[in-house]
């Protein structure tokens, strides 16, 4: 503990759920914390664990909230892919030295997309395979800099693309200008999706939640969904015994709900019987603004503010045509 | 503190999924999907994910009921058992076996309906043991049997994801086979092309290229008319027609009376879509028809299940991977239940009771002798109630008081009943008219094997202790059993019983708990220890030899509306209940979703009728009428009225007919004529 500078600071080496949790109660206590953790992400084992004794409860429900909180708390330096290399002084007055490795990758423009692993080398073999990238650091040691996993980075991530270390860089495909893209198809949906007209979207997002057969599975599957269950089941938006339900209002309520607190697990588009692509959708949200994947900023301008009461208005519940 | 994952099968319909039971001190929390079960895949439709929601409900029976004074107490199974051992012997006694008769149910294991069989045939002496199947696959039972041999799905359902046409007649696969309908989806992202035929615009059809909006009853006209295309556009597939089936001539001259402009005109579809339709199926490499109650419930059910069959040979679509024609299964275990012989005229795998070396072969395993005159069907031991003839009933796990057609006549049946006994999980509306009422287990507390739609016999695990005083229907059974006649019901699990079923069964030879739990994935036929299960029949020959053509015309349905009934009714089932909602009813998510019925009436008879949306309005049958809510949605087509059939209150049961396909012995759910007119009016 050190008061040196006026402030209580505090050391926790390990960044698992036991390190996440002292943290957390001490950045709580007022003390400033220093959370180092050896491996790119903090969660340790917790976060390999189906469930957890004694409770039986979902072991990333309990530890995803604590992660995100760790990671945004103001009291909490967060310094993964780091080690302690040093300690020196004596108690209430530490020197710690801290070597942080260098991962390569831009973690303020990170998505954790993982489309960078997903790459193949000679069409054959996958990067995860290899364990060169392992979703947000490179094995320098191993890395042949052969500039794959930009490319796919840069694809997948159109502003902001997490891998710029490496010198290797190749141009963005969906960045290209429609000539040059002639003949080459999109590679991952998000791609795909992205180079859509708002036209064609709203068309492949009508498409997609038709299928939706009201399973409830995402939502209950979701670690980081911890808000009222019946949110998602008010019947004046969606509306009880439709299949599929009229207006996906379920989908985009639900995705607003987590849109900051989605942890990419994947597990809602894993569960859904009807393969609905729901991963995407927050790949999407993470870097784009909500009109470019739905139809409409709710709110904003008086204008779009008429348009979204016409259509509730409009909406077959409103005017009695739905059973409800 | 104890936890545990026990993995079991779905109790609702005959996808069969797998899924986890989660177990936390003797107590069922939750159910988790199972992500290498082949089946779900770690998915699983809302009635699965909530299939534990029903166990510990209040209404579930904890002790045996008795009747006395119209109202019922509880008693011991001690009392229990013996009033119902003393009542069938002396009925028995006095009126011979085949007074009495026994309902089996689709919804207990394998063992548990095997037991029930062995009870019926060896125990009471009848052969009068049929069970729900009756008013769902009867038809397909008999009309595959007749056209391949064998009398179930020829695929597998993983196998449909890799079809390139897939043609579904009949079938509400979205709502009903959630699983199912995902691989369809999965084909059609593929490239695949999909066809529905259905009278409503249902779910699937949002996802079809081609929609056949046929008139209720008129498959067999639809059926010849695509092959009378498929025909004349020279889409037959030849050599396969020579080679391994037989009576296409004759065939094919009735087909030649089905030209496209006759079938269009009384099916109602139009020319181009029926055009279009049979080049994409007669084309398609590989095949896939799938089929479920809109082809079987009709008095021509058989002759639907045989057009199909026909259509699937016309284009050589049977006997390979991903095609075939599959009929989907409604309950979990209603393949098993039919498989295990709860029929009145066959043994288990479908072993005909006729036959005297059969017959022989039973008699020496069970050290009695059986009867050998086909006992009673669902639909006939109502009449046989009513006309006297039937003294006694046996009811176990079935609701026939809200499944079976034509109600007022059927709870006539019951309440004429001498001695009725009623063995469910809760006080179902069949219960109410019991004499003696046993509580059964549920799925979660009780080991055994379903049989899902595609044949793959699969484990069933016991999570949790009986509720209450409850009992497995395999223990009520045997114990009835001992009591009526004392020897060859000495079952100390149901294991033992899964040995009798092999030793005695040829398509289940091959199939042991120890090879289930092995975790090997066995669709019968499986002959043999050794046997892998078969994935797909019919590879190098059919089950009867050559698959067989038949030559059928087209008939009306029984009842067709007229000036005073104008309407079709037809009946179906809703994604969020299931069947007559004893299960469901009692789950409080899926009872928010479809809290009661609805009549759908398209807008235009809506509007000439001047009914509102959402209007309580009463439709009424030759046979009764009901109050309910109208839904007015174009999904349906003018003429025709849709009525689920899951809920008491509004029982689109009392409204429909009892005729019966005249093989099969299904009851026409899916026609009758009713009028609809507006609740405070008088029809």
């Amino acid at each position: 503990m050190n008061e040196e500078n006026g402030h209580k600071s505090v050391l926790v080496i390990g960044g698992g759920i036991a390190g996440i949790q002292a943290s957390l109660d001490l950045a709580n206590m007022g003390f400033k914390v220093y959370l180092v953790e050896k491996s790119p992400s903090i969660g340790g084992r917790m976060a390999q664990l189906d469930k957890t004794f004694p409770t039986n409860d979902c072991a990333m429900c309990i530890l995803a909230p604590k992660m995100i909180e760790a990671s945004s708390h103001s009291n909490i330096a967060l310094y993964t892919y780091s080690e302690v290399e040093d300690v020196s002084g004596e108690v209430g007055d530490f020197k710690v030295k801290i070597k942080r490795n260098s991962p390569f990758v831009d973690w303020n423009k990170c998505t954790g997309c993982g489309e960078c692993t997903q790459t193949e080398l000679d069409g054959s073999r996958k990067f995860e395979e290899e364990i060169w990238v392992d979703r947000i650091k490179i094995d320098e040691e191993s890395c042949i800099q052969c500039g794959e996993c930009t490319q796919a980075c840069v694809e997948e991530n159109k502003e902001r693309h997490g891998i710029t270390n490496i010198a290797f860089e190749r141009r963005k495909f969906i960045e290209l200008p429609p000539e040059e893209r002639e003949g080459r198809e999109p590679e991952t949906l998000v791609q795909r999706v992205t180079l859509m007209d708002e036209e064609s979207r709203m068309d492949f997002w009508q498409r997609e939640l038709k299928k939706c057969m009201k399973c409830f599975g995402c939502r209950d599957v979701c670690p980081v969904w911890v808000y009222d269950e019946t949110e998602l089941e008010d019947p004046e938006w969606i509306t009880p015994g439709e299949i599929p339900p009229p207006v996906p209002l379920f989908h985009i309520i639900r995705a607003y709900r987590i849109a900051d607190s989605c942890i990419n697990c994947g597990m809602c588009e894993e569960t859904c019987p009807m393969d609905i692509p729901l991963r995407t959708i927050h790949q999407l949200i993470w870097r784009q603004p909500p009109e470019m994947i739905f139809e409409y900023i709710p709110g904003l301008d008086p204008a779009t503010k008429e348009k979204l009461i016409q259509r509730v208005k409009e909406h077959p519940i409103a005017k009695g045509e739905i059973r409800k | 503190m104890n936890c545990d994952f026990v993995l079991t099968v779905c109790p609702f319909c005959g996808c069969g999924c797998q899924l986890y039971l989660q177990v936390l001190d003797g107590k069922i929390t939750g159910v988790v999907p199972c992500k290498t079960d082949e089946i779900s895949g770690g998915q699983l439709c809302i009635k699965g994910r909530k299939a534990a929601d029903f166990i510990y409900h209040p209404d579930r029976l904890r002790s045996p009921l008795v009747k006395r004074n119209g109202r019922f107490e509880p008693t011991s199974w001690d009392e229990a058992l013996d009033i119902v051992s003393g009542r069938l012997s002396e009925i028995k006694r006095l009126h011979g076996p085949d007074s009495i008769s026994i309902l089996s149910s689709a919804k207990c294991t394998n063992e548990e309906n095997f037991l029930m069989m062995k009870f019926a045939r060896a125990a009471v002496g009848t052969n009068n043991v049929d069970h729900c199947a009756r008013l769902c696959h009867a038809s397909t039972v008999l009309g595959l049997v007749n056209s391949f041999g064998s009398g179930a799905m020829t695929n597998s359902v993983p196998e449909v994801e890799g079809a390139d046409c897939i043609f579904v007649i009949g079938s509400n696969t979205i709502e009903q086979h959630p699983l199912i309908s995902s691989r369809v989806l999965r084909a059609k992202e593929r490239g695949a092309k999909l066809i529905v035929a259905d009278p409503r615009r249902i779910p699937l059809t949002e996802f079809a290229d081609i929609h056949l909006q046929l008139r209720p009853g008129t498959d067999v006209c639809l059926l010849n008319g695509m092959m009378n295309l498929i025909l004349s556009r020279n889409l037959a597939d030849k050599d396969f027609i020579a080679e391994r089936t037989e009576g296409f001539e004759e065939f094919k001259k009735k087909v030649e009376e089905y030209p496209p402009e006759k079938v269009c005109q009384i099916t109602k579809v139009d020319p181009t879509a029926l055009e279009e339709a049979a080049r994409t199926y007669g084309e398609a490499e590989k095949a896939s028809i799938l089929y479920a109650m809109g082809i079987t419930q009709h008095t021509t059910g058989t002759d639907n299940v045989e057009s199909c069959a026909n259509l699937a040979m016309l284009t050589g679509n049977v006997g390979r991977e991903s095609t075939g024609v599959n009929p989907l299964r409604g309950q979990n275990n209603v393949q098993g239940a039919c498989d295990v012989g709860a029929l009145p005229t066959v043994y288990s795998g479908y072993q005909s009771v006729r036959d005297e070396a059969i017959r022989a072969k039973f008699e020496k395993a069970w050290g009695v002798k059986l009867p050998q005159e086909p006992g009673l069907t669902v639909t006939e031991m109502t009449d046989a109630a009513l006309n006297g003839s039937l003294k006694a009933m046996y009811i176990m796990g079935e609701n026939p008081a809200l499944s079976d057609p034509d109600l007022s006549h059927v709870k006539k049946a019951l309440s004429s009943l001498d001695f009725l006994v009623v063995q469910d999980i809760f006080l179902s509306e069949a219960a109410q008219f019991a004499h003696v009422v046993l509580p059964a287990c549920s799925f979660a507390e009780k080991e055994g094997t379903f049989t899902a739609t595609d044949r793959r016999v699969q484990r069933v695990r016991k999570a949790i202790g009986p509720i209450g005083d409850s009992k497995p229907d395999w223990v009520i059974i045997s114990e009835l059993a001992r009591k009526i006649r004392d020897a060859q019901f000495d079952y100390k699990s149901p294991r033992e019983v899964m040995e009798e079923i092999a030793e005695l069964t040829p398509s289940y030879a091959g199939i042991s708990y120890k090879r289930l739990d092995n975790g090997e994935v066995l669709a019968w036929p499986c002959p043999s220890k050794e046997h892998p299960g078969t994935k797909f029949l019919h590879k190098e020959t059919f089950t009867r030899g050559k698959g067989r053509f038949f030559a059928i015309d087209y008939k009306e349905p029984a009842e067709l509306p007229d000036e005073e009934y104008p309407f079709i009714l037809t009946t179906g089932r809703l994604m969020f209940q299931f069947h007559t909602g004893t299960m469901t009813r009692r789950i409080p998510a899926l009872e928010r979703e479809a809290p009661t019925g609805f009549v759908e009436l398209n807008p235009e008879d809506a509007k000439k009728l001047s009914i509102a949306q959402g209007e309580k309005v009463k439709v009424k049958s030759r046979r009764g009428e009901i109050g309910i809510k109208a839904f007015i949605t174009d999904r349906i087509s003018p003429g025709v009225a849709f009525i689920p059939f899951h809920f008491a209150e509004c029982a689109a049961n009392e409204l429909t007919s009892r005729n019966l396909d005249p093989e099969a012995k299904i009851p026409e759910f899916k026609v009758c004529a009713v009028k609809v007119y507006k609740g405070d009016k008088h029809g």
